[in-house]
Formats: C-alpha cells, sequence, structure tokens
C-alpha cells in the first residue's frame, strides 16, 4: 500500500509547509507592530548607564544596521526568510552581543528533555487509565473520572506552584528550583546527573499529572462509546470472550487518542513554558518570560519561531504514524470509500 | 426543553458545578462592592501572612491580598467572558456558513480555520499581546477570543453539516429563505444546546490564557487579575519566601473556576450525548 | 419431535433514566421447530428487535430480563453459567445475523482475523492455517469469493457486508440462526441475493432453522414456513404461513394484511387501508388486550380488562384475541 500513503504523505507534507510559512510570517509581523522604534528605547536606556554620546549613536547605528530597521518593511521581511532559512536567529537586544541561536541553542535541549517525556509518560498513563477505568465501570469509574476532571482543568502552573511550595519549601523534599544545583557547572559527571535529576522531578510531576488528567477523560470517552457499538455486541453474540474483544476496542479507541497527542503538544505549550518559569527551569520558557520582561523583541521572535516549529514537527510526525496505523485513512486516499 | 433542566438538576455533577461556579461569580462580582478599600493601596508590611487585620495578608508592596483575589477575579472572569463570547460568535458564525454553503467555501474556511489550528495559539497570543499598545482587560479579551475561534468553527461546521440533512431544510430552503436567514432561523436554533456548551468551554479556557498571558507578563496594564497575581508571586519570589498566601488563594479561585465550567459542561455533554450515559 | 427452541414466559424491559419501564417483550411465547422458517412481523418499535436481543443473549443494561425461560436440549438456558454458554451456545446453538450488519465488523481489522477470533474461540487447538483454510471453503461453498477474507469491512458494499455476516455468523453451523431484519437496508436485488443464501444454508443443513425478523409481511410469504405476529411487545398470531397471510384471525393481523400492496390473483380488489390510530407507548401500553384502542372489532367490558392468552384455534394456528375465546381457561 505505498502509492497511498505516500500520497497522504506528500499532503501532509505540503499543508504543514503552508501552516510553518504563515507561522513565520505572523513572526516577522506582529512584533513589526510595536509603535516607537525599540532601538532608540534601548539605546537610551543605555544612556542613562551614562555611555558617551558618540558612542551611543555609533552603537545606534550598528544596531539599526544589524537588525535591518533601516530598511523598508517588505525588505526586511526578506531578510528575515532568508535569515530563518539560514537559520540565523539575530542578536539578542539585551543581551548582546550574544546570539539568539546559542541562548536558544542552550536552552533547547532542557526543555526537550523535560517536555517530551512528560507528555508521553502522561498520554501512555492517561490512556490506559480511562480506558480501564471505562471498561470497569461503576464506583471506580466516577472516582477516576472525577478526579480526572480536577487535575485536567488546573492549569500547570498552579498545580507546578502548589507542588513546588508544599514540597519544596515546606517540606524540604525536593530542591525549589533551577536545573541544576546552584553554583554547578554542567558536566557529565555522576553528581551532576542525579543532582540535575533531582530537580527535574517537580515539575516532571507537575505536567505528567496534569496530562494524564486530560488524556483519561478524552479516552474513557472514546471507549464508552466504543463499548456499546455493534461490532462489540456482535463479537459477544458469537462467543468471543470480553478480554479480546477489550483488545479491540481499545485499538479502536486508540487511534483518536493519537491525534490527541499532537494536539497536546500545541495545547500544553502554554502550560508548559510557564512551568518552567515557575521552576526556574533553564529552559525555552524561562529564557522567553526573562525576554519578555526585558523587551528583547529578537529573542521572543527567536523563542516563539522554534516554539512553533516543535508543535508544528511534533504534529506532523504523529499524523504521519496514524496514517500509518490506521487502514481508513489509507483507504481515504484510495479512494476506495 | 423542560425535561433537559430537569435531568441537569438531577446530575449531581452539575449542581456541584454551578454551586461552586455561582459562588466564585457571587465572591467576584458583590466582593469589590462591599469594601472602599482598592487592591493596589499598600496598607501593610511587605509580605505580611494572614491577620486579623487582613484575611489573606498582604503581597510584596504591602497591598491587602484578599482584596487584589476579589478584584481579581473579577477581572479575570470578565476577560474570559469577552474572550467567550468573541471567539462562540466568530466560531459560529464561519462555522455555520462552511458547514451549510459547502463547497469551495466550505473549503476555504476550513483550510484558514485548520492553519489556526495547528499554530499553537500560544505563540499567536504573546506576539499579539507584544504588539498592541494598551492592554485593558477588554483588549485582552480580545486578543484570547481571536486566537480561539478555530476550534469553535471546527465543532460547529461538524454539527452544521449533520443538520443539513434534516428534511426542515429542504422545506425551509425551497421556501426561498437566503442562506443567512436559513442558519439563523433553521440551523441555529437546533443547535443551542451545543453551541452553549462550546461557550463554557472558550469561556473557560479564556481564564486560563489570561492567566497564562499574565503569568509570562503580557497581562493587563493596571489591573489586578488572577494571573496577574501569580505574576508577582514569581516575580517576587513569593514562593521560596514561603508567603503562600500571596499565590495559593489565586490558585485555588482558578482552579475552581476553570473545574466548575468545565463540570458543568461534562454534565451536559453527558445529557446531551445518551450514548455517554452509563447504565 | 422436539422443538429446537421454546420460549416461555419471556419478559424483558428497558428501564429508562427516569425510572420508568419500557416493556419490550412482554409475556412472549415461542418454539421454533427442525428445519422451518419461522418469520416474526410487526411494525417498528413492537419490540421485535428487543425479542432478537433477548435470544441472542445480548441482554445489557437499560434491558434487563425479568422473567422467563428458554428451552433448548430441555435445559433452560438462562441458568446456564456465563462459560457454559459463552462456548456451548453463542455462536454454535443459537447464533444471530444483527440488525446494522454493517456496523457489526470491526473496522480496523481484516475479515480473516476476525474470524480466526471466532473459530479459536471455539475450537481452542485449531490453527490459524486451519481456521482460515475451514473459513475459505465456507465462503466458497456459498459463493462468495475468498477475497473478501483479506478485505477491510469498508472495502465491502452493503449487500456483501451482509452476506459476510451471515456466513460468519453460521460458521460454526449453528442450529438456529436468528435473523434481524437482514434486508431492510439493501436494494432489492441485494435482498433476493441475501434470502438466497438463507435457503442454501437451511438446504444444506448448514444450519438447522431461521427465525426471520422483519417488518415486511411480504418477504415472508415466498421464505417463512410459519408466522408470528407481533404487537407492542406480545406475540398475538402464530400460524402456517399461508394461514396467517390469507387467512388472518387477529384483527390486527387483518388489518396488517390489507394495508399491503399485494400483486396477486385475487388481491387486486382489495383496498388499502392504513392501521388507524398510533403504535402504543410501552411505558404505559394499554390495559388489558393491548390492541383494543385501534381495534374494529373492540368489545367494550371485556378487551379493555384483561389481556387475552394464547388459544389453540388448529393444531398449528394460535391467536390472541376475545373473539376466539381466550378468557382463563377458554
Amino acid at each position: 500500500m505505498k502509492n497511498p500513503f505516500i500520497k497522504y504523505l506528500y499532503q501532509k507534507l505540503v499543508w504543514y509547509l503552508v501552516a510553518f510559512f504563515v507561522a513565520v510570517s505572523l513572526n516577522f509581523i506582529l512584533p513589526r507592530l510595536i509603535p516607537g522604534n525599540p532601538v532608540a528605547v534601548i539605546v537610551n536606556q543605555m544612556a542613562v548607564g551614562g555611555v558617551q554620546s558618540e558612542a551611543l549613536e555609533k552603537l545606534y547605528n550598528t544596531f539599526m544596521q544589524e537588525f535591518g530597521l533601516d530598511k523598508p518593511l517588505y525588505m526586511q521581511y526578506f531578510e528575515y526568510l532568508k535569515n530563518v532559512f539560514r537559520g540565523n536567529l539575530g542578536t539578542s537586544f539585551m543581551l548582546y552581543p550574544g546570539r539568539v541561536n546559542d541562548l536558544i541553542g542552550r536552552a533547547l535541549p532542557w526543555t526537550i528533555i523535560l517536555q517530551v517525556p512528560a507528555i508521553l509518560t502522561g498520554w501512555i498513563i492517561g490512556n490506559l487509565l480511562g480506558a480501564f477505568s471505562a471498561y470497569k465501570g461503576s464506583r471506580f469509574d466516577s472516582v477516576v473520572f472525577t478526579t480526572s476532571l480536577v487535575f485536567s482543568n488546573i492549569p500547570y502552573y498552579c498545580l507546578a506552584i502548589v507542588l513546588l511550595y508544599l514540597l519544596g519549601v515546606r517540606f524540604t523534599i525536593f530542591p525549589v528550583g533551577g536545573g541544576y544545583g546552584f553554583g554547578m557547572i554542567p558536566t557529565f559527571s555522576w553528581h551532576f546527573i542525579t543532582d540535575t535529576l533531582y530537580h527535574y522531578i517537580l515539575p516532571y510531576c507537575s505536567m505528567v499529572l496534569v496530562a494524564i488528567g486530560g488524556q483519561a477523560i478524552g479516552m474513557r470517552e472514546m471507549s464508552i462509546y466504543e463499548l456499546t457499538s455493534d461490532y462489540v455486541n456482535y463479537s459477544r453474540n458469537l462467543g468471543i470472550r470480553d478480554e479480546k474483544i477489550i483488545r479491540y476496542v481499545f485499538r479502536n479507541a486508540m487511534l483518536p487518542q493519537i491525534t490527541g497527542l499532537a494536539i497536546s503538544f500545541g495545547t500544553m505549550m502554554g502550560g508548559a513554558l510557564i512551568t518552567e518559569s515557575v521552576f526556574s527551569y533553564p529552559g525555552i520558557g524561562s529564557l522567553l518570560f526573562t525576554a519578555i520582561r526585558q523587551s528583547d523583541y529578537p529573542l521572543i521572535q527567536g523563542c516563539t519561531l522554534i516554539i512553533t516549529i516543535a508543535v508544528l514537527l511534533a504534529n506532523f510526525l504523529v499524523e504521519i504514524a496514524y496514517g500509518f496505523i490506521d487502514p481508513r485513512i489509507r483507504a481515504v486516499q484510495l479512494g476506495e470509500r | 426543553m423542560k425535561d433537559i433542566f430537569i435531568l441537569l438538576f438531577r446530575s449531581k455533577r452539575f449542581i456541584v458545578g454551578s454551586i461552586l461556579f455561582l459562588s466564585v461569580l457571587l465572591f467576584a462580582l458583590i466582593g469589590p462592592m462591599l469594601t472602599p478599600k482598592s487592591p493596589f493601596q499598600m496598607v501593610g508590611g511587605l509580605f505580611s501572612p494572614p491577620s486579623d487585620k487582613f484575611i489573606l495578608g498582604t503581597d510584596n508592596l504591602g497591598r491587602d491580598v484578599f482584596i487584589q483575589l476579589m478584584y481579581g477575579t473579577r477581572t479575570s472572569l470578565l476577560i474570559g467572558l469577552t474572550a467567550g463570547i468573541i471567539a462562540t460568535s466568530i466560531g459560529v458564525t464561519i462555522g455555520s456558513i462552511a458547514g451549510y454553503k459547502g463547497g469551495i467555501t466550505e473549503e476555504i474556511l476550513m483550510g484558514i480555520t485548520n492553519v489556526f489550528i495547528t499554530i499553537p495559539s500560544i505563540v499567536i497570543l504573546i506576539l499579539l499581546s507584544i504588539a498592541i499598545k494598551t492592554r485593558s482587560a477588554l483588549v485582552m479579551g480580545l486578543v484570547i477570543g481571536i486566537t480561539a475561534w478555530p476550534w469553535a468553527a471546527r465543532a460547529v461546521r461538524a454539527q452544521t453539516a449533520s443538520l443539513k440533512t434534516r428534511e426542515h431544510i429542504d422545506i425551509a430552503r425551497i421556501s426561498g429563505f437566503n442562506t443567512f436567514e436559513m442558519i439563523i432561523w433553521e440551523i441555529l436554533p437546533y443547535m443551542f444546546s451545543y453551541i452553549f456548551m462550546v461557550f463554557i468551554l472558550q469561556f473557560s479556557g479564556g481564564i486560563l490564557n489570561e492567566a497564562t498571558l499574565s503569568m509570562l507578563g503580557l497581562g493587563p496594564y493596571q489591573t489586578v487579575s488572577l494571573g496577574v497575581m501569580l505574576h508577582w508571586s514569581l516575580l517576587w519570589e513569593a514562593v521560596r519566601t514561603g508567603a503562600w498566601w500571596a499565590f495559593i488563594p489565586p490558585v485555588i479561585c482558578l482552579s475552581i473556576t476553570t473545574f466548575s465550567l468545565m463540570s458543568m459542561n461534562a454534565s451536559m455533554d453527558e445529557i446531551f450525548n445518551p450514548k455517554l450515559r452509563r447504565g | 419431535m422436539e422443538n429446537l427452541l421454546t420460549a416461555n414466559q419471556l419478559k424483558a424491559y428497558y428501564r429508562t433514566v427516569q425510572g420508568e419501564e419500557v416493556k419490550a417483550v412482554d409475556d412472549v411465547f415461542l418454539e421454533v421447530k427442525e428445519g422451518e422458517v419461522l418469520g416474526i412481523a410487526g411494525e417498528s418499535g413492537c419490540g421485535k428487535s428487543t425479542l432478537a436481543s433477548v435470544l441472542s443473549f445480548t441482554i445489557l443494561p437499560p434491558l434487563y430480563l425479568i422473567d422467563g425461560e428458554v428451552i433448548v436440549d430441555s435445559h433452560n438456558i438462562f441458568i446456564l453459567d456465563k462459560e457454559t454458554l459463552r462456548r456451548e451456545i453463542k455462536g454454535r446453538y443459537i447464533s444471530i445475523v444483527p440488525q446494522g450488519a454493517m456496523n457489526s465488523l470491526n473496522p480496523t481489522s481484516r475479515i480473516k482475523n476476525f474470524v480466526i477470533d471466532v473459530l479459536k474461540e471455539h475450537f481452542p487447538d485449531i490453527t490459524k492455517e486451519e481456521a482460515l483454510k475451514r473459513a475459505r471453503e465456507r465462503f466458497e461453498a456459498l459463493s462468495l469469493p475468498a477475497r473478501i477474507l483479506d478485505a477491510y469491512p469498508h472495502q465491502l458494499s452493503g449487500g456483501m457486508k451482509q452476506r459476510t455476516v451471515t456466513v460468519i455468523s453460521t460458521l460454526l453451523n449453528p442450529s438456529v440462526l436468528i435473523a434481524d431484519e437482514p434486508t431492510s437496508a439493501l436494494d432489492v436485488s441485494s435482498q433476493k441475493i441475501v434470502i438466497k443464501l438463507f435457503v442454501e444454508l437451511l438446504k444444506r443443513n448448514i444450519i438447522k432453522s431461521i427465525v426471520f425478523i422483519t417488518h415486511e409481511l411480504l418477504l415472508l410469504r415466498h421464505f417463512a414456513d410459519r408466522i408470528a405476529i407481533m404487537y407492542a411487545g406480545k406475540i398475538i398470531e402464530l400460524g402456517p404461513m399461508e394461514e396467517v397471510i390469507f387467512s388472518p384471525l387477529h384483527p390486527y393481523t387483518k388489518l396488517l394484511i390489507s394495508s399491503i400492496l399485494v400483486p396477486e390473483a385475487g388481491m387486486k380488489e382489495k383496498k388499502i387501508d392504513a392501521i388507524p390510530g398510533v403504535p402504543p407507548d410501552l411505558k404505559n401500553p394499554p390495559s388489558g388486550c393491548r390492541f383494543h384502542p385501534r381495534c374494529p372489532s373492540y368489545m367494550k367490558g371485556v378487551c379493555e380488562k384483561i389481556s387475552p392468552n394464547l388459544v389453540d384455534i388448529t393444531q398449528e394456528h394460535k391467536v390472541s384475541c376475545f373473539l376466539y375465546g381466550g378468557k382463563d381457561g377458554t
């Protein structure tokens, strides 16, 4: 069935490229709508620090040239696109001459290591829980449902703050923040790694718990729906035992959940970023937080771009996987329906 | 219609949800009316714990936390409401037109919708919030509403598409109604309960998005909201100082609000969707 | 000769969220004889599908079995434990071709995998290859292309799916096959093919009897040996096909027959009458004889008081109507 699948792949690819393009354009345009000249603001701020006016002017011109703000808008746009495709995200305002690439490059691994496992774990456990709960029914189901409802609707950062306070400050079981011990230098030593893990646990748990809640609810609903479907009844009529039927049901209920996984990457993003800020975890979240506070537009733009790319990529991969697994999707491409 | 209400009020979950929500609402609306004090007045020591004088203590600048909570909840609800109304309105409009007309119109509208669903909304929210000049509560509601409509549009389109196949549609179309009249009189009334549920979801989502934006530092100027309170706690290290009264109350308020709204939504879903009812 | 299946005093009700009871199957008597096609006919909502569910053991909330027994081989199978039921009866002695056979196949697995599961469930020692072989032989014997086995359900047409489900339901050579509206969703030519399949199954002795449930009385004209008419949860007439269709006894049956367009000699002169009134609400069925509000032969003081029993008019033909006796003991 290679042909219809490749067609599917191709369609999806085009689609995501379009979305990416729109996102990049928005990423470019929106910050440019800010009234006033950010460079002037920054240079003025530096003037307060007592820098010579001649040096200031030189700085101003350098900045303007560097950020291309002296050229008309459409030229800036092409410049921006060119840079993005070359992988150059510009220079930070605040931490000049630090390059945005470097800053993000340092923060990104931390974010990935935290979020990807957290989302995946939450997804797996959540789905298992939801399916099991649907099957068992009665009190177990009510309890699980209500608990999931509670957990899935508490914003990540709320749970994060509460956990941090309870387990970090009140009862000092876990460290109160950072990715690793204060004053430590990242190395590949065992000591460092364990220390990192120690710091990792709270942010990880807060994200997983909320993710479980959300997934459990969705999976439970799908499972209940499938459990009452005709093919389940028919299988029962022919004497197939429950354990086997459950396997059919879960497989079918899982499929839409895979799309749910793709969607989670997008929706969890906001909350995940703030969780990082709460724990002063050295990922993109904290970076963004600081950047916003200091109006460091190139850095903000760089972060949002990376976030967009990450989410789009995750979505794309998941959709491809889904097309691979569900025969009906492939059939649609083949025009069998 | 009446049976629906009867069923709703029989559902424990719905009752709990609505009572919780009403309490929050009362707190947010009546509270500020009962006190002359302002949330921005510096009235006490910095980060002083709850006492007889201040029920919930003071924040990093010596302001009364309890009063902040009241005003803050009000602002958050207002922003959420604005966002909910805007998102639902746009979503219903686009979704119903797309679902009813079908063909090219549907493809284009849904194409646009899908692009905006794929792009993470938080990114657009951040970028928009940075770009705008004033950030009042209403403007924030507007911004959030503008980024949230795709979900509503998608849901409404699916419902419209299935409703379109019902008999009364053909009859009405023959009677010569144009597209807008058809949608308003023949489609929307049947989706009322569905649209309402969509609205509740958007309302709840709006409150959460406001909190997220505010926590990142992109909240409304000169106003206190639940998210802003949390932002201050983050900024001024309330957590590490152990000043739990500065952040636990807004967390609780936020959680109760969203939980109650989603509970109500879940029970409504069960009532309107009989397959989900058990036994 | 002993019946293959006898149902006595079968009662199954639905319990609604509001606490009401829908008496869908209320005191039903039925017997299925070897080699016959028993048709069960009635309007929509008369409880036929519920009856099918009960007879095929799909009794799940909100449906509850209130009373009654189903006797097979002198045993009341409702008392049997779940395991025996599953291994010996389901699919093996009594099997069903469900209503909505279109959706009865798992959309994400190939037909052959489902078939293998069914066979393995009842013959645990069978290998996959053997199971496939048996399936292929059966399919081909009944003029169905073996390539169906490799397909997914969505790749088959409606009629094809119906026939596939029918073959799968009879893989284990059940003695009683219950067919619940097998032709309702099909066009006329597909209907014919499906009915042919049923006839073939019976002729080859793969199955020993068929209970054919439908709302189309005409179908039964050419196909059934005996007909049972169901109304509001009860069997009100039961007899040989010729007698029920050409000399109906119950007023409802008479109205039903005359409301059908029949292009047959001797029937052209008959007028088409719709049956007056509406089918009763099974939450609060009419008192006494359930048909009395719509009955042209309604006898005041009798029909609304008590419900008539099923009485033998001839050895084969039974009816429950006070016009023919039916008061206690008569």
